[in-house]
């Protein structure tokens, strides 16, 4: 009797656990379709624009809808990269982002170690970072003291404006104030000067949030743009931001990407724009999963906070 | 101060001496703060130009002063009414967005595969690492009135194609799913830090008491990360006064120009792009903006810190 009892509760709770099993399922079904639909709005725009750069000229026709190109061709790739316009882009891109980014995050654990220490007039330093968050100038003071500095036209009018940053500089000083202080104590024992400490012990310890900070200064190089709008007056010194945006709004790409060749008749305008548009995204989407890895810590949480 | 010059003579040395032991570490610090001064305090003293008439060809030193004149013209100028009102509008209509991130981050929470877990975020965060002219460019092939995807689909099921982005009536929305669909992902980190912070002897304790997996979101996660949510949300209200300018910049034409001039647009329109016309009056507008927002940042860390909030940040 009382084992006939148990077996039935036994079988109840089974089936209350399958069913609650069950539900889970579906639970979990309706959440992976809810957030494969999220990840594919944003995922897809992009992949639509890859797929179509691709599409031969041929096989475009103006104002018809293509999923999938009957003909695949890299011609307007080819265009686009052997375009003066293009080559001029990368090459001022290439340089503020080469100089701007390893020089902003230099100059900022700089400035961020020296307000980790107990230095004086600290709190003097603290307010003067401080302030250039709480208010600014403007746009057009900022603009006249460029002019001032005879900057105009000059790499240096995108690269120096966003060098320094109150945001990154007070995470990088959180972080430092972080650090265990007894390996900083023990080298100084040992003789070593405060240069050589920040070199070889604090730099050392600070990688993965050094790193994060390297791939903020470079997305933010990168995607220069309004900078490069207001302060560059030559063409042949715009930033592939500019440039892109250009290609796009024009009516006549083939001026913008400026051909070196008389080529542009046969490739269809929208699908020489979507070109550039990959090629100008290419790069980011190449440094993108090196991201991943500080995603989920600490930095990233500053980092949105800002 | 007292107290500080007690902190010096309590290590046995001037301040003299302290300076130069430290002088290295100063050394690391110049370049930062010669930077700052060159591209964050240099041009406040450009901010006299809103006091001035300013003329190119007299230069700062030399031009007429005019004292509040351009501020009074400011107060009486409907375009003026109208940039605030856009920026108002703008901003007000992201802010229903605000719990877009959170609920994101609740969802992902109950996610139970790791990896599926981990290629969501990877995804949703890539579109924070595009620049504005990428998602303007990325708009434009969706919605351009020709050329436009949506516009093809209408067409093949015999629908007249819109003109989405010359549209007064689309164009805020274009511009806020824009920012939803740039920001939704990336703005979910923090709340995924916050519950990932939640002490786990909440949720057992809960699942002896019967209580199921929504339930536990409800009564456990919700309340937890609340603490956060209200910070994030008193720092959005703080920059109500700003919007995405680059956005913004970027989505303009001619025909939404009365909906999309925000206070850097018509200032960029009439300064710097038009070749120096109107550099005091901008500067003025540009000085009324700055003054709101740094009381809005004033006022909204008040509020934090009164709030006790601050354990948060």
């Amino acid at each position: 009797m009382t084992s006939q009892s148990a077996a039935v509760l036994k079988k109840k709770s089974d089936r209350k656990k399958m069913g609650m099993k069950a539900r889970e399922n579906v639970y979990q079904g309706i959440l992976w379709i809810f957030l494969i639909v999220l990840a594919l709005t944003m995922i897809l725009p992009f992949l639509y624009v890859v797929i179509l750069s691709f599409t031969d000229s041929t096989a475009y026709q103006a104002g018809k809808l293509i999923l999938w190109p009957e003909k695949w061709s890299t011609e307007a790739y080819q265009l686009i990269l052997s375009g003066d316009g293009f080559m001029n882009a990368l090459k001022s891109t290439l340089f503020i982002t080469v100089i701007g980014t390893p020089l902003s995050v230099i100059i900022n654990a700089g400035l961020a170690y020296m307000l980790s220490k107990p230095i004086p007039g600290k709190g003097f330093f603290n307010k003067y970072v401080m302030f250039t968050m709480l208010f600014s100038a403007g746009m057009v003071p900022n603009f006249m003291n460029i002019k001032q500095l005879g900057l105009i036209d000059n790499y240096f009018a995108m690269i120096l404006p966003s060098l320094c940053g109150a945001w990154t500089i007070m995470v990088m000083r959180s972080f430092f104030q972080s650090l265990p202080v007894d390996l900083e104590e023990a080298a100084k024992i040992d003789g070593c000067g405060p240069l050589k400490i920040f070199a070889r012990i604090v730099i050392p310890l600070s990688k993965p949030m050094l790193a994060t900070m390297t791939l903020f200064a470079f997305v933010s190089y990168w995607n220069m743009y309004f900078n490069c709008v207001m302060y560059i007056t030559s063409t042949a010194k715009q930033t592939l931001q500019v440039y892109v945006q250009k290609v796009v709004l024009s009516s006549t790409v083939s001026d913008v990407v400026d051909l070196s060749m008389d080529l542009a008749t046969t490739v269809p305008q929208e699908v020489m724009r979507m070109a550039a548009v990959v090629v100008v995204v290419l790069p980011i989407l190449i440094i993108y999963p090196f991201l991943q890895k500080y995603f989920q810590s600490g930095m990233m949480v500053g980092a949105v906070k800002g | 101060m007292a107290k500080k010059k007690v902190k010096y003579k309590a290590t046995n040395k001037t301040l003299r001496q302290q300076i130069y032991e430290f002088r290295w570490i100063y050394f690391l610090g110049i370049p930062g703060l010669i930077i700052l001064l060159l591209m964050n305090y240099m041009p406040m003293r450009n901010l006299i130009m809103a006091f001035q008439d300013y003329n190119p060809h007299l230069g700062i030193l030399k031009s007429p002063w005019v004292g509040l004149e351009h501020f009074q013209t400011l107060f009486q100028d409907d375009k003026f009414y109208n940039m605030l009102k856009n920026t108002l509008i703008i901003s007000g209509l992201s802010l229903l967005t605000f719990p877009a991130p959170v609920i994101l981050a609740l969802i992902m929470n109950e996610v139970r595969n790791a990896k599926f877990k981990k290629f969501i975020q990877t995804s949703v965060y890539l579109p924070h690492f595009l620049s504005w002219a990428i998602v303007a460019s990325l708009t434009f092939f969706l919605l351009s009135t020709e050329q436009g995807f949506v516009n093809k689909v209408a067409e093949m099921m015999g629908n007249e194609p819109t003109a989405y982005l010359f549209s007064s009536k689309w164009i805020y929305v274009i511009i806020v799913v824009q920012s939803l669909w740039k920001s939704v992902g990336w703005g979910s980190i923090v709340y995924l830090a916050a519950i990932a912070g939640i002490d786990q002897s909440l949720y057992e304790a809960a699942k002896m008491d019967g209580a199921n997996r929504f339930q536990c979101m409800w009564k456990i996660t919700l309340p937890s990360i609340m603490p956060t949510v209200m910070v994030m949300l008193i720092l959005r209200m703080g920059t109500i006064i700003s919007v995405d300018f680059e956005q913004v910049f970027l989505m303009n034409n001619a025909m939404v120009k009365q909906q999309l001039e925000v206070f850097e647009v018509y200032i960029y329109n009439n300064s710097i792009a038009s070749g120096s016309t109107q550099y005091s009056y901008t500067t003025a507008i540009g000085i009324f903006k700055s003054v709101i927002n740094t009381g809005l940042v004033l006022l909204t860390n008040w509020i934090t810190n009164r709030k006790g909030y601050e354990g948060v940040m």
